[in-house]
């Protein structure tokens, strides 16, 4: 009953056909993104990143008001600043050699000032944009959005085919990755920018306070239970896949905002992940 | 390969660590760098492989300075412990696959064949004994075919039967021809199959001597 109304509502609208599809293409860029960022222990990048793209987004949303050019489309702007941000902090983090992770806070709060001042500045923006803004509206998702999500994953499953020994290299052993021949530099800074796009692209989806948890939890349940790389993302992505559909139902029924759902049954995954795995050893060191 | 170290200095902000270094080696010889810690043991591997810059003219291999060599084909690295990711869940396969830049074919089965990797083929690194994981980085360094091979401490945390056969492997690697550049703080290791030893010390001073004139000093 609960699903057949779903599924019926699915059949129905549109709008819940997007959101489902672009939904289902996140849980699987997501995490595929999450992985070599957890592995390269870059975890804290994602949340600056998802501030300082959600500053773009309240310039776009405050620009387009004022002129009515598509380069100030607010996703659009949010990929933008998300990519500039990328840029910031390894430009702060040569001017801090021992405290390397200061640029992250100061971007961070920059992004946070910068998005705060757009938002008083652009009249008319309600309680429920800014909303959507820090926890998601994955329902609002439109066509252009569905497309540029399709596009946006294409490239990564692409550029993921074709430079997966290298990354899996890169984030094992940077020094072997640097003797073999690998340009280091030059895919960190492909995978910073595929990482900036794919944060500006979840703003919509899970909003900015949750990206974060969106490309890293799935990835932490991942690791208790996957014993290679590969194995190690399919379970991330099937994590993520199983939340994200169910987080749909759930928030469908309950009419509440679909990102913070998603989150908390990734949470539950891992937590109940992690008692599975402590009882396991403990009943492994009883024997 | 031959490798030719001429008068290279190296010095990070304020310390100097290499002071005009001076060697020659011919290919197929067999050279041990001993050293206390700081002594530039890790600064002068990190020189070989690029990872630090150097001057011009300071390092050839076969002739060629290091600084127009855009990729490294001939060289082979195995790493201490501490400098990968060994939390990393990855398998031995996955190790030796991504390293391998063609499509497996009978000289990688060969050459997971001479190690014994087939019994631990798809074991995650983590559960690796010390010496597995030698046999693992040596054979992922020997896919593609270097002509040097450089070792970092390679005998820390393995028991005596794998240091014996870590031992053997090297000599055979000697036999075909290949130069190999050893960092080591045992100093019995692989003695017998040295040709030259580099000794460096915190001073920036170095001796480099040919095996078997006079002791080796600490």
């Amino acid at each position: 009953m609960f699903l057949a109304s779903f599924f019926e509502a699915l059949f129905k609208y549109d709008f819940i056909q997007y959101a489902l599809i672009a939904g289902i293409l996140v849980g699987i860029l997501a995490p595929l993104i999450g992985t070599v960022v957890v592995i390269r222990r870059l975890s804290f990048i994602a949340d600056t990143l998802s501030h300082f793209s959600l500053a773009g987004v309240c310039i776009g949303v405050f620009l387009s008001k004022l002129v009515d050019w598509k380069i100030f489309d607010p996703l659009f702007m949010g990929i933008v600043f998300s990519i500039m941000g990328t840029f910031i902090i390894e430009k702060l983090r040569g001017f801090y050699k021992n405290y390397k992770e200061l640029s992250m806070p100061i971007v961070m709060s920059c992004g946070v000032a910068l998005s705060g001042l757009f938002i008083s500045l652009s009249n008319n923006i309600d309680s429920k944009f800014t909303s959507s803004l820090l926890y998601g509206s994955i329902y609002s998702v439109s066509t252009t959005d569905l497309i540029t999500i399709i596009v946006i994953t294409i490239i990564v499953f692409i550029f993921v085919i074709l430079t997966y020994k290298k990354i899996v290299t890169l984030c094992f052993d940077e020094t072997y990755a640097k003797v073999s021949g690998i340009n280091v530099n030059l895919l960190q800074l492909a995978l910073t920018i595929i990482l900036a796009l794919v944060i500006s692209l979840f703003i919509d989806i899970v909003g900015v306070l949750l990206i974060a948890s969106l490309m890293i939890i799935p990835v932490a349940s991942a690791i208790l239970v996957g014993d290679s790389f590969l194995n190690t993302v399919v379970s991330a992505i099937l994590f993520s896949e199983f939340s994200l559909v169910t987080g749909f139902i759930i928030s469908y029924h309950a009419n509440v905002t679909t990102g913070p759902v998603i989150i908390l049954i990734n949470v539950t995954i891992l937590i109940i992940i992690m008692i599975i795995k402590k009882l396991h050893s403990s009943i492994k060191k009883a024997k | 390969m031959r490798v030719t170290v001429n008068n290279l200095t190296f010095a990070y902000t304020q310390k100097l660590v290499l002071n005009n270094l001076s060697f020659s080696l011919k290919s197929g010889e067999f050279l041990t760098i001993h050293g206390k810690n700081g002594a530039g043991k890790s600064t002068l591997i990190k020189c070989f492989l690029k990872m630090l810059k150097v001057n011009h003219n300071a390092i050839f291999l076969d002739d060629i300075d290091i600084n127009n060599i855009k990729q490294f084909n001939n060289v082979g690295y195995v790493p201490q412990k501490t400098e990968f990711n060994y939390e990393f869940p990855i398998t031995v396969f996955e190790v030796l696959s991504c390293a391998y830049v063609k499509k497996r074919d009978a000289y990688y089965t060969e050459i997971v064949n001479a190690f014994d990797l087939n019994k631990i083929y798809h074991e995650n690194i983590n559960n690796l004994s010390g010496g597995q994981l030698q046999r693992v980085f040596i054979a992922r360094a020997l896919l593609n075919k270097p002509k040097l091979l450089i070792l970092d401490e390679p005998t820390v945390g393995v028991d005596i039967d794998n240091i014996k056969t870590l031992h053997d492997t090297l000599a055979n690697l000697k036999k075909n021809g290949i130069t190999i550049v050893l960092v080591s703080h045992d100093m019995d290791f692989c003695s017998d199959l040295t040709d030259y030893y580099l000794i460096l010390n915190d001073l920036c001073e170095y001796t480099f001597k040919k095996a078997g004139d006079g002791n080796v000093p600490c």
